[in-house]
């Protein structure tokens, strides 16, 4: 007998099944008809149209269809349905409004459903701009969202056989075998759904995803029309919709990348905005490809050359898209990825694969099909000409991203290796050092290129005329990089040569911008350039840079039983204790933790940490900031911990916290005091008893470099150096600091906190007796604390700046594509 | 011979090199015993949590130092030493990638990756850094 459950919302969900098998059958309806259309096009002209009307319209049904599933899905997030699936498994009552879109693509079939809307508001555009290709551009289209509403149909063949899963499936009809699915009123029982991942409350998450879609979306245009105009051999009229479109994919894909990286810099504590992360990676290889296609097509457009190349880029961008999705959805990447779509995908598998043939093979086919026809110039290219070296430029991003797309495969590779080799293969055991070490040269290369082609002209360019530019230039540049190159202390021949590189490309596209192009419209090339070149500037100064400032690096630290310093380095506190109101030095700061926010309501705490800066004779606060890193824990009543970054921003630098560990909460620690000061005389040796362990004092250090020291003319400052001990045995040494200047005393107190926790302060010196009066506090060690993760990250800024220029270098590009009116096609100034 | 596909040539022929360099760039996974016999590099190793799955982290003793029992895919427990913060939910793990190498008796870890059982059925996979 049917069970009558009791409580369910059935109708928003039969509508949502109804409209997606509508999108489905209305896209493959337009494609059948666009085919039709193009089919007829000379034989029948009337025939031709009416198809044609067909299409547009059922391509328009498909939009309306798809938009609806959007809101019949977001009704059911917003009302709370959790007999819903997908509602009890992305959200909960507790959400803020702002998160319950978030919801919506915390899913695979919510994803897919956004990438889905794209194309089809794409879509829209071209069939009202498309125009001689507009039939065959929107077959392909058509096409491709075919392939997407199948992962969200949900039909099941015979044999085991699902094609997609329907977001739109009931929690009972998921999990059939439970028992509470036997019960009529079950859905009194389901109260609330399970909420979404923590790391994803974020409004990074708000934003970020439409855009990336939007990004991914955008690049089935260019594609498109080039099938587009192999499948009706016109070499022409594909190219100005062909850039446009790739110019604002470039910069839409590119700000979608860059968005994930603010994410992952932002709010979740990877402690840096790039990881070479295979789901990074999936969506950096497509851009790369894409950009290259796009130079080509330049090259293509002013000189008639490379045409056959730039169809080629352009297929290798769009499968590299739906390989990327492969990658990332399927599971395949399993342990090699921090944060791709895991288990959920197994039914994904063959369905992308299946994708991903389509697309290729359309592709590759129809230039194999093509080749004969396409026009080639026989004559050779000069080699000081712009075609010529932006052709090997494009040519080496394609390598470098073929190289990307390699070492990201491994999962997918490894089984053939493991065969052949019998060794199981694992992702290198520095994955940013594998990737820096090649990527470096295509950098180095790659901003050299893009700047001095700039000034190289289409066919032929007299060399003379822009000699003395280049060496006007590359003086420029040399000093520079000679001052940013010893202000940022810069070593090592490669990043040298890089930091040369990418200065040379910002100040030859300023100039070719000012001396040159001179109108703003036609600066669009010379920005992205130019922003590029900030970008990589930017990478290269943070990423060499970057240093961990919670290291105490005070005393000298060496970890017992290490004797090579440099391993004792890499394996020294990078986590710093932090007990309440005691401060902690950290590079010229003191960090002191403050207490928390906690309160049992919010399952978000934030940590308050006063960051100061003091001048170390007067002990006056230079700068005072205060950084409230946050902890979500016990999320629905499960033990969880997930820590939020909280970053202090200057121009030149970014001061980068999180907490790594919090003390357990009791109620009594408050009440809980310091004890005071305590003098003692000691002389070199001595040994000084504590409550959990016992310094020793090793004599006093007049060569005192300590950063919270700034030494001044007339200064006399002496440091007390004492070695710490617990039972087991040594753990650190402190320095405690007494200064006269201008005949008054200052000390700076340090402080230990691992195990023996003190504050050592050098009250006096004794001359005569050769002795130092220290002064020590210890702390009482049920004090609530947290452990402090402090990185410092320089000129961050140009990172994002740069970004934010090449975006909107690309963006104006395609302003002046769009607008710019039938020039001879020998135009020079295009690039 | 054009000059662009001279240029071509060799583009092609250094990422050849350069590709199959990445082979020997790449890590392997082996077990405590395999990874002891090269002492001097860094391994990938499965395994899960053993003793209890008792975690040894005190921040009041030592904020960088954590301690568990890991059974690796032989069946062999070895005691694995991470120079970092506790990672998020280890407790929890279904199963932890460790990067690092053998030094003694002992697994001398860089880098955790967990794999999580997860509120519903697709799992969530964690990371915890040491450098």
């Amino acid at each position: 007998m049917q069970t009558q459950f009791i409580g369910e919302h059935l109708l928003p969900g039969q509508l949502g099944h109804f409209f997606t098998l509508l999108s489905f059958i209305a896209s493959l309806l337009s494609c059948y008809s666009y085919f039709q259309s193009v089919r007829y096009e000379h034989k029948n002209k009337d025939l031709s149209n009416t198809w044609l009307t067909i299409a547009r319209n059922s391509f328009i049904i498909h939009t309306a269809a798809i938009i609806a599933i959007f809101f019949t899905l977001y009704y059911i997030i917003t009302h709370h349905l959790f007999e819903y699936h997908y509602a009890w498994a992305h959200s909960d009552k507790s959400l803020n409004t702002k998160y319950l879109l978030s919801c919506f693509w915390e899913g695979q079939q919510g994803s897919f459903l956004l990438w889905a809307f794209w194309h089809s508001i794409l879509g829209i555009v071209v069939i009202f701009t498309g125009k001689g290709l507009e039939a065959r551009a929107m077959t392909v289209i058509a096409l491709v969202q075919a392939c997407l509403a199948t992962s969200v149909l949900g039909i099941y063949l015979p044999g085991e056989v699902q094609i997609g899963t329907s977001p739109f499936i009931l929690l009972r009809e998921q999990m059939q075998n439970a028992p509470i699915f036997q019960q009529a009123n079950y859905l009194s029982m389901v109260t609330d759904g399970n909420g979404l991942n923590v790391l994803l409350q974020n409004y990074w998450m708000v934003i970020h995803p439409p855009i990336l879609f939007l990004g991914f979306a955008s690049t089935l245009i260019p594609f498109a029309f080039i099938v587009a105009a192999l499948w009706k051999g016109d070499y022409t009229e594909f190219i100005k919709p062909t850039l446009a479109w790739s110019l604002f994919s470039g910069g839409i894909l590119g700000l979608g990348i860059m968005m994930g990286g603010a994410w992952a810099y932002e709010s979740l504590n990877f402690g840096g905005y790039w990881a070479w992360d295979p789901v990074e990676n999936a969506s950096l290889v497509p851009w790369m490809f894409l950009v290259a296609a796009l130079h080509t097509l330049v090259i293509f457009r002013a000189t008639g050359r490379s045409l056959m190349i730039t169809f080629f880029f352009y297929v290798l961008c769009y499968v590299a898209i739906w390989y990327s999705t492969f990658l990332t959805r399927t599971g395949v990447l399993g342990d090699t990825s921090v944060h791709a779509f895991t288990g959920e995908g197994k039914s994904m598998y063959w369905h992308l694969i299946i994708v991903i043939f389509i697309v290729g093979i359309l592709g590759f086919s129809l230039i194999s099909y093509r080749r004969k026809t396409m026009p080639i110039i026989k004559t050779e290219e000069g080699l000081w000409t712009r075609e010529f070296w932006m052709f090997i430029g494009s040519f080496l991003l394609m390598l470098a991203a073929v190289q990307i797309s390699i070492s990201t495969s491994l999962p997918v590779w490894a089984p053939l290796a493991k065969w052949v080799s019998g060794k199981s293969f694992a992702p290198p055991v520095d994955p940013v050092a594998h990737y820096n070490n090649i990527q470096i040269w295509v950098a180095i290369i790659v901003t050299l290129l893009s700047s001095s082609a700039l000034f190289l002209k289409f066919k032929t360019t007299n060399l003379s005329s822009i000699g003395k530019k280049f060496a006007l230039m590359a003086a420029v540049s040399v000093v520079l990089s000679i001052l940013i190159g010893w202000s940022q202390q810069i070593e090592g021949s490669q990043y040298v040569l890089l930091l040369f590189c990418s200065i040379f490309s910002i100040v030859a596209s300023a100039f070719y911008a000012f001396g040159n192009q001179k109108s703003l419209i036609k600066m669009g090339p010379s920005l992205s350039h130019f922003g590029f070149g900030i970008l990589v500037l930017g990478i290269l100064i943070t990423g060499r840079k970057k240093e961990v400032i919670s290291l105490n690096t005070l005393g000298g630290f060496i970890p017992l039983g290490k004797t090579d310093m440099k391993e004792a380095i890499k394996e020294s506190q990078e986590n710093v204790l932090l007990y309440q109101d005691i401060p902690v030095a950290m590079n010229d700061y003191w960090a002191t933790y403050k207490g928390d926010s906690s309160s049992t309501e919010d399952p978000r705490s934030f940590y308050k940490v006063q960051f100061e800066r003091k001048n170390s004779a007067t002990n006056e606060v230079l700068e005072h900031f205060l950084l409230y890193p946050d902890v979500f824990m016990n999320m629905k009543g499960e033990k969880g911990f997930s820590a939020n970054p909280s970053s202090k921003h200057y121009w030149n630098k970014d001061i980068f916290t999180y907490v790594s560990s919090v003390s357990a909460k009791t109620d009594d620690l408050s009440s809980v005091s310091l004890d005071t000061f305590r003098s003692f005389k000691l002389a070199k040796g001595d040994t000084l008893f504590l409550s959990k362990g016992f310094m020793v004092f090793q004599g006093f250090n007049t060569n005192i470099k300590d950063k919270r020291y700034t030494q001044e003319a007339n200064d006399i400052a002496v440091g007390a150096l004492l070695d710490i001990f617990n039972l087991e045995g040594k753990i650190n040494s402190v320095q405690p600091i007494y200064i006269i200047r201008d005949k008054a005393v200052n000390q700076i107190d340090d402080t230990t906190t691992e195990s023996v926790g003190a504050i050592v302060r050098l009250g006096k010196i004794i001359p005569e007796e050769n002795k130092a009066e220290i002064q020590i506090k210890e702390i009482e060690q049920v004090k609530p604390y947290i452990v402090l993760k402090a990185i410092l990250f320089p000129h961050i800024n140009l990172v994002w700046g740069g970004t934010i220029l090449m975006i909107l270098g690309f963006l104006l590009s395609m302003w002046r594509a769009i607008t710019k009116k039938k020039e001879a096609k020998q135009s020079s100034e295009a690039a | 011979m054009k000059k662009s596909h001279i240029v071509i040539l060799v583009l092609v022929v250094a990422a050849v090199a350069i590709i199959i360099s990445i082979f020997g760039d790449m890590s392997t996974y082996e077990t405590f015993s395999s990874a002891a016999q090269s002492p001097d590099k860094q391994f990938h190793i499965i395994g899960v949590l053993e003793g209890d799955r008792k975690i040894n982290y005190d921040p009041q003793i030592d904020p960088n130092h954590c301690s568990f029992m890991v059974k690796d895919k032989s069946g062999i427990v070895k005691k694995v030493i991470f120079n970092g913060a506790k990672p998020t939910d280890i407790e929890k793990s279904e199963q932890i990638v460790m990067k690092g190498k053998m030094d003694g008796n002992e697994f001398r870890c860089t880098q955790i990756q967990m794999k999580c059982p997860s509120k519903y059925k697709n799992d969530q996979v964690a990371v915890g850094n040491a450098s």
